[in-house]
């Protein structure tokens, strides 16, 4: 069976609708097991969405944009999973196979839009400094929306167009430079914390930023508590530190006008 | 020019507070490698920052341009720290508190999402759910989808409980609000050490054959046992530099980082 014009146009719509929601992290309507059983009911086979669907979900468990990276697509898995086993005839764990391709696809796509989003980050900064708020709004319509319309337009070429064509782009797309994204995306935050440093840091901060540096190193941590944990010692060292100077120099300031003879008047501005 | 004592003022209504936990799902609407979240957590908070600040331009543009900044937290979760700040900015808080507590925190509760939500609820919800769509049975994705509501719902909770926690604060932050300014910046600076060594990874491929069954690698054998986050730190003050003494624009930073990722890739160094 084969898919028609109009079902190709639907499960664009719905992955678009289900791309956003994977971008913006909201419903979780992107999930293998919502998509495959959504494709089921557009291609109407309801039974075999829900099937497809849960052996993809299971596949997919493990594979979590978790820690701001960006796994293999779980949309583009659950539509073409679906309509594989629709087209082809094929089980359900035979399709899991052959929707890889696609799922690697759309992961490449995103990585480079996080990549080439950097860009927009200047423009950003200078709405910001004019305390402008349209261009902020508009940066962040227009990268949802790149990333909308790009989920419609595979998923209507790979669903309806030319299902052969694109898995053959993907295993014909060169490895240094899907490798050489994913290089870049681990460096670019570098760049990040660079603009961040130059607001924040002072050299009397350095001895603070090297112990966080260097616990982050030899302690093994699954994420950033202890280290915002020995943080807030440090900055409650501090704290009691300076409070216990300010207290003297009150006391003292207090004793000195005392003793200038000045006994009736106790107020002492901060 | 601040008392020592001011009453806390409401410009926020309960409303507001429920509507930046709703537009809290826009966190990550112009992700990208760079700074991660920043745009859409500010443009999640856009509308409050504008009502807080009012006619006070340069107020507003202070506080957009620190909401700019590198920012990667679990979007399940974000409503609490937005909630507890946006509570901070109404008051007018030092702008070196609210930075560095936000700097603080936002790693923590990424990690803690990620175990909850990724590591834990979905491996679950998914089993349970996948196991009746496997059987061809619609409740599967009904439940899974559900589940995800409530957890979207929750959003709104966690914001009123982060907004509350600051009101509540409040008045033990005004009492020494120049010695905290100090102390939660070193709280900041010190997570954001520890952030450097997590978020940027370079890691480096080539590998040294000595003789037929001898393989040493310089990544593993070398920097890991030494040093293990040492390129990324080198790279990471190498883009500060670049900014802070050379003026450098930050869009060439990222073309040049993407070329030297993809010319690394190709030859196989990184």
């Amino acid at each position: 069976m084969h898919v028609t014009l109009v079902q190709g146009l639907l499960l664009a719509l719905m992955t678009t609708i289900c791309g956003v929601d994977f971008w913006l992290e909201a419903f979780f309507i992107f999930r293998p097991l919502i998509v495959s059983t959504l494709t089921g009911i557009i291609l109407g086979n309801v039974k075999l969405g829900l099937t497809t669907g849960a052996l993809t979900e299971l596949a997919f468990a493990g594979l979590t944009p978790a820690g701001g990276t960006q796994p293999p697509n779980p949309i583009l898995a659950g539509v073409m999973c679906t309509t594989i086993a629709y087209t082809t005839g094929s089980d359900a764990q035979s399709s899991l196979g052959l929707c890889l391709p696609f799922s690697f696809l759309m992961q490449y796509i995103i990585l480079l839009y996080y990549s080439a989003f950097s860009f927009f980050m200047a423009g950003l900064d200078r709405a910001a400094a004019k305390a402008d708020p349209k261009p902020i709004v508009k940066t962040n319509i227009l990268c949802t929306a790149i990333v909308a319309v790009t989920y419609g337009v595979v998923v209507f070429a790979c669903t309806y167009l030319a299902q052969d064509a694109m898995s053959a782009l993907v295993n014909s797309m060169p490895e240094w430079i899907t490798h050489g994204l994913s290089v870049a995306g681990g460096i670019l935050p570098a760049i990040g914390f660079g603009m961040l440093l130059r607001v924040m840091m002072k050299p009397k901060y350095i001895p603070y930023f090297i112990a966080g540096f260097l616990a982050a190193n030899f302690i093994t941590m699954n994420n950033l508590l202890p280290v915002a944990i020995l943080g807030t010692a440090f900055a409650l060292a501090d704290f009691y530190n300076a409070k216990q100077r300010k207290t003297e120099v009150e006391a003292a300031v207090a004793s000195a006008q005392l003793t200038a003879g000045n006994g009736g008047e106790k107020h002492v501005g901060i | 020019m601040s008392e020592s004592k001011k009453e806390y003022k409401h410009v926020l209504t309960n409303h507001d507070i429920t509507m930046l936990g709703i537009r809290s799902s826009l966190l990550q609407a112009s992700f990208s490698y760079e700074r991660m979240q920043s745009g859409g957590w500010l443009l999640a908070q856009l509308p409050y920052l504008e009502k807080i600040y009012g006619d006070d331009k340069e107020g507003l543009a202070a506080s957009m341009t620190d909401n700019l900044e590198f920012i990667n937290t679990h979007p399940n979760l974000v409503g609490f720290l937005m909630g507890l700040l946006v509570s901070m900015e109404e008051q007018h808080e030092d702008r070196s508190t609210i930075k560095g507590l936000k700097l603080a925190l936002f790693g923590p509760i990424a990690g803690i999402g990620d175990a909850i939500f990724w590591f834990t609820l979905l491996p679950i919800v998914a089993g349970i759910s996948s196991s009746f769509a496997a059987q061809g049975l619609i409740i599967g994705p009904i439940i899974f989808f559900s589940v995800y509501l409530v957890i979207w719902l929750l959003r709104i909770t966690w914001t009123h409980a982060g907004y509350n926690l600051g009101v509540k604060a409040f008045e033990k932050l005004q009492e020494n609000s120049d010695i905290i300014a100090n102390s939660a910046t070193i709280l900041g600076i010190t997570v954001v050490g520890a952030m450097i060594a997590s978020y940027v990874s370079i890691n480096l491929l080539p590998v040294i054959n000595v003789g037929d069954s001898i393989s040493v690698s310089i990544q593993t054998a070398f920097f890991d046992t030494i040093f293990p986050k040492l390129l990324p730190m080198c790279y990471t003050l190498l883009m500060y530099y670049y900014l802070t003494k050379k003026q450098a624009n930050p869009v060439v930073l990222i073309v040049v980082t993407i070329i030297i990722a993809l010319v690394c890739s190709a030859i196989g160094l990184l």
